[in-house]
């Protein structure tokens, strides 16, 4: 068909009331001319009239031919069809309504799950230069560093020496106290290049970004706000810019506010506000400076346009194979097997969720089949039911193509309804799929429903519809005739194709449930791991304080001690400690490495690395954690007496496996100074219930003086309570000095367990879905059979068969689609399961216990599902049933 | 586009109704009376046969239509060929003769 015709056939469809009047016309026309021919000749004007329709045929039957030769009629059919649909879907409410809630369910889960898939995993990162972005990571293999930072010196080395990195810029978070607004509060502080946004390709949407000659001892100081801290601490104030914020003894003018985009690189807690380098006391630090091992950075790379990350990495491994020859001391290239690894910030943003949201994706894929699998049933029950209707459409005229199309236009216009409803579920939870998101991924905010994920769902919707409309309009009987149509024997073959979707139901309910019973039963076994502290009734808060006021270890120690008298002194306070951060809250160890007095010296690459930590003496009581041997810190550890360490058992066992740890010592600073192991405690799980605990050691507190700490307070009752006082009580030390993040460790835990006990859930909620539609589509299936062998059933019953074993029979009979769909799902699972692997903790994807459950379970059901309908044919009255038809 | 019934008889409608609208423009009723003169009222089709056809042979493109003055000054419609209706007419001419010529061999030896 040429574009031309075509195009007037669409314009021949849509103005269709325009193309009618011309037919009629020209039609009225010719008749006319005919009459006013035969008139001529001599006849009258009615015989005429007459005669002329006679010439002229059936005028009803030339239009229609007209309308068909335009190519109206396909048209024509498809709005009959729609209409016969409607009026069919009206009749049969609870079919449509059933229907129309497992499909909203389905596309929905679909749509959700695919706009999280979207978001996270397909769409570029919202910065100009996203997809150019690498993150530059130095490791030490050999001793197991795998992320070490970078040095100001080495940020420069990678900035000039790679071809393939257009630009290096820096990152680093530190956590000021800003005064001025109120109450002192804690804010987080990314500290980067002045050109770091620019590279990153990030605008402002107030304001600028920084400028080289604010990176200056000498600038004044200045400020860009995070979004979410502008729109949060600031309440969205659009003339912020030039607003000033006392920090670090001086004043900060704010100039920029940036967009609401991901954090790179991500933080917990999120930035709250930038300062450019020389602002950062730290940073700017003339020693931080010069050294080349004070790796306190994030390096992130540009690529050059066209240029790859293997170029990158080729670039990277030449300047490190460089620095390793010009600087031995610094890499010791031998014993570390220091490198750099250029990394791609996409994937650093995204590969924590990637494994999750395809097991999901997966999951509702398969929800959605399943969904099909049942509709097709319950649309073949009722072509069944509208046989005799069918049959005589047939013997009217209806070609089968023609009842094939309306059975599909149905079944689309029942999809697409449902897709609708499936989009406002999708809509709806898109609050808790932002939340559930957020635990795994910054890109959790950009979750939307777009133009994508719209076009995703119709597609999706269209696809369902044809899936679960083409199987009913296909198996029907093509020799199918009005006289037995009526007949209990018609749809044999219906039953053979209800018995293979039963089969398929069963089978993907099955690696449904294999999902979720693995993903429960990993959470299980990770929610029975022994944290090895205890978390109930446990507040703690991070105290970090002001390096001006506190500039010496001294003043920190008096602060510290203050702040622990005043807290054990509150009623209803069991125990006060300090740590250097609460259990699980801290994302990675902070390793060093030591020497061991007595054992042969090794180089200071190749020395033992422990987890470096303090504790302050009720360190370990208030956090549950046991002695095992020797003694815990007292307050007689001070500054003053020597000083002492407390290890942790792994830690011990690793390092002297034959002897007692207690009394020995080790240095931290090649022998300068002798720590000595005073006391032995359990291992903990600090760093993840699912990751094995590290090799760690404790300080006493008031032999350290740390700038920052956190307060641990068990109490004698509700944790709760005590959280809204622990401020007011540190302020009574010091009235500028704030409190952050105060939790309970119990919250700190389950927020801990989070991801997996949240993704158990959804697989399980949508396995539970898929168990309740294959147990409905059973019972539907065999109470269909049922109803077709009831004269068989009576003859069976009439000859003397039991009620026993009738019911015996239909359950048999029942469960043989579910038994094949239960092997079809063993080997599925078996196959698709595996892919789950990392998502697991200590089970294994072909767990025996899992497998065995889900076995029982589903054939469980499945014969609960075969009993009802089963009674009932036992229930059957011979006389009756053979009296019947 | 259906062609299920593009027997010879649909096929030789065609035929007449392109090589009729040859000589110049014409409406239906036109179309139909020519159609009869020429063929000496041998060709009797039923006249409302024809505008299916018409309506067709548009949709090709192989002729076109526009509304004009009758010779009794009523509206009608009038259907002229178009190029690719003219190029149409002398490849099924050309059949037409190879056809009906081959069939009149047939007739004559067989």
């Amino acid at each position: 068909m040429s574009v031309q015709s075509m195009f007037r056939r669409l314009r021949g469809s849509v103005r269709t009331s325009a193309f009618e009047q011309d037919m009629d016309a020209e039609l009225h026309h010719h008749l006319e001319l005919e009459t006013d021919a035969l008139i001529a000749r001599g006849m009258t004007p009615e015989a005429a009239r007459d005669a002329a329709r006679r010439r002229f045929g059936s005028v009803a039957l030339v239009k229609d031919d007209c309308r068909e030769s335009w190519g109206m009629r396909a048209i024509d059919t498809l709005t009959q069809d729609l209409r016969f649909a409607l009026r069919n879907l009206r009749t049969y409410p609870s079919y449509t309504a059933i229907v129309l809630l497992t499909l909203a369910l389905g596309i929905g889960a679909n749509t959700a799950i695919f706009s999280v898939v979207h978001a996270v995993l397909l769409r570029p990162l919202p910065y100009a230069n996203g997809d150019r972005l690498v993150e530059i990571r130095q490791q030490s293999p050999k001793i197991g560093v795998a992320n070490q930072g970078v040095s100001v010196k080495e940020i420069a080395d990678y900035g000039a020496q790679t071809a393939a990195l257009d630009a290096v810029v820096e990152y680093h978070q530190m956590s000021f106290n800003m005064l001025g607004r109120g109450e002192a509060s804690r804010v987080q502080t990314g500290v980067v290049s002045a050109n770091f946004f620019d590279v990153l390709g990030v605008t402002p949407i107030l304001g600028r970004t920084f400028r080289e000659d604010d990176d200056s001892k000498n600038a004044p100081a200045v400020l860009i706000l995070s979004n979410a801290y502008w729109k949060n601490a600031l309440g969205g104030d659009p003339n912020v810019i030039g607003r000033t914020f006392e920090l670090n003894d001086r004043l900060h003018t704010v100039v920029g506010v940036l967009p609401s985009i991901p954090q790179f690189p991500a933080s917990d807690p999120p930035d709250d506000v930038y300062m450019p380098p020389s602002a950062c006391p730290f940073r700017s630090n003339p020693q931080t400076i010069a050294s080349r091992t004070g790796r306190m950075l994030t390096a992130i790379g540009r690529l050059r346009p066209g240029t790859t990350l293997e170029r990158a990495q080729n670039d990277l491994n030449v300047v490190t194979g460089r620095l390793g020859a010009e600087y031995p001391e610094a890499y010791d290239v031998a014993h570390t097997g220091f490198q750099a690894t250029a990394l791609s910030v996409h994937d650093q943003l995204t590969q924590q969720a990637r494994p999750t949201l395809l097991v999901l994706l997966a999951t509702t894929g398969f929800v959605l089949l399943l969904v099909s699998a049942n509709i097709a049933n319950l649309a073949l029950a009722r072509v069944i039911g509208r046989e005799r209707e069918l049959a005589l459409r047939s013997a009217l005229g209806a070609g089968r193509g023609r009842i094939a199309r309306q059975l599909l236009t149905e079944s689309t216009l029942l999809a697409v309804t449902g897709g609708a409803l499936g989009l406002l579920v999708g809509w709806l939870v898109r609050d808790l799929l932002v939340a559930f998101t957020a635990r795994f991924t910054p890109r959790a905010d950009e979750i939307a429903i777009n133009g994508v994920v719209l076009a995703f769902t119709f597609g999706v919707s269209v696809f369902t519809g044809l899936l679960f409309g083409l199987l009913p309009a296909f198996t029907r009987r093509s020799d199918a005739s009005v006289k037995d149509a009526g007949q209990r024997t018609v749809g044999s073959r219906r039953l053979g194709a209800r018995n293979a979707l039963i089969v398929a139901q069963v089978a993907i309910s099955f690696v449904l449930l294999v999902g979720a019973g693995l993903l429960v039963h990993s959470f299980i076994k990770l929610q029975q791991v022994d944290a090895g502290f205890r978390t109930d009734r446990v507040v703690t808060g991070l105290v970090s304080l002001d390096f001006v006021k506190y500039d010496t270890a001294v003043t920190r120690r008096a602060f510290y001690k203050s702040v622990l008298d005043k807290v054990s002194a509150e009623p209803g306070v069991d125990s006060a400690a300090f740590g250097i951060t609460a259990p699980l809250d801290q994302a990675a160890p902070f390793l060093n490495g030591f020497i061991v007095e007595g054992h042969a010296p090794v180089d200071r690459r190749a020395q033992p690395q422990v987890d470096f930590k303090f504790a302050s003496p009720n360190y370990f009581k208030t956090i549950g954690m046991t002695l095992l041997s020797g003694r815990a810190f007292t307050d007689a550890d001070d500054a003053g007496a020597p000083p002492v360490a407390i290890v942790n058992l792994s830690m011990a066992r690793h390092n002297f496996p034959d002897i007692d740890a207690v009394g020995r010592r080790i240095s931290f600073d090649s022998g300068h100074t002798w720590l000595t192991i005073v006391g032995i405690v359990n291992d903990a799980h600090d760093y993840g219930m699912a990751e094995k605990p590290t090799d760690e050691l404790y300080r006493s507190l008031a032999q350290t003086g740390p700038l920052s700490a956190s307060l641990l307070v068990r109490t004698a009752a509700d944790p709760g309570s005590f959280s809204r006082r622990m401020p007011a009580l540190v302020h009574d030390v010091d009235v500028r000095q704030p409190v952050s993040q105060i939790r309970t460790l119990e919250a700190i835990r389950s927020r801990s367990l989070a991801p997996p006990r949240l993704t158990a859930l959804l697989v399980t909620l949508f396995a539970a879905v898929a168990l309740i539609v294959t147990a409905a589509g059973i019972a539907g299936v065999v109470s269909f059979s049922v109803n077709q062998r009831t004269t068989e059933i009576g003859v069976r019953m009439a000859l003397g068969a039991p009620r026993s074993s009738v019911v015996r029979m239909i359950v048999r009979q029942g469960l043989t689609p579910v038994t094949i769909g239960l092997a079809c799902g063993l080997g599925g699972a078996l196959l698709l399961t595996r892919a789950s692997a990392r998502l697991l903790f200590a089970v294994e994807p072909t767990d025996p216990i899992t497998y065995a459950a889900v076995i029982t379970l589903l054939a469980a059901v499945a014969a609960l599902a075969c009993l009802a309908p089963a009674r009932r044919a036992a229930a059957i009255d011979p006389m009756q049933a053979l009296r019947a038809d | 586009m259906k062609h299920a019934k593009s027997d010879l008889l649909q096929g030789t409608l065609d035929l007449l109704i392109l090589r009729t609208l040859a000589s110049g423009d014409m409406h239906g009723w036109g179309i139909s009376q020519r159609l009869q003169q020429i063929s000496q009222d041998v060709l009797q089709v039923n006249q409302g046969s024809l505008y299916p056809a018409l309506y067709r042979l548009e949709q090709q493109g192989w002729i076109e239509s526009s509304w004009g003055d009758s010779e009794n000054n009523r509206r009608a419609k009038f259907y002229a060929l178009t190029r690719s209706g003219r190029k149409q007419l002398a490849e099924e001419t050309a059949s037409w003769e190879r056809i009906t010529a081959a069939v009149a061999r047939v007739l004559q030896h067989a």
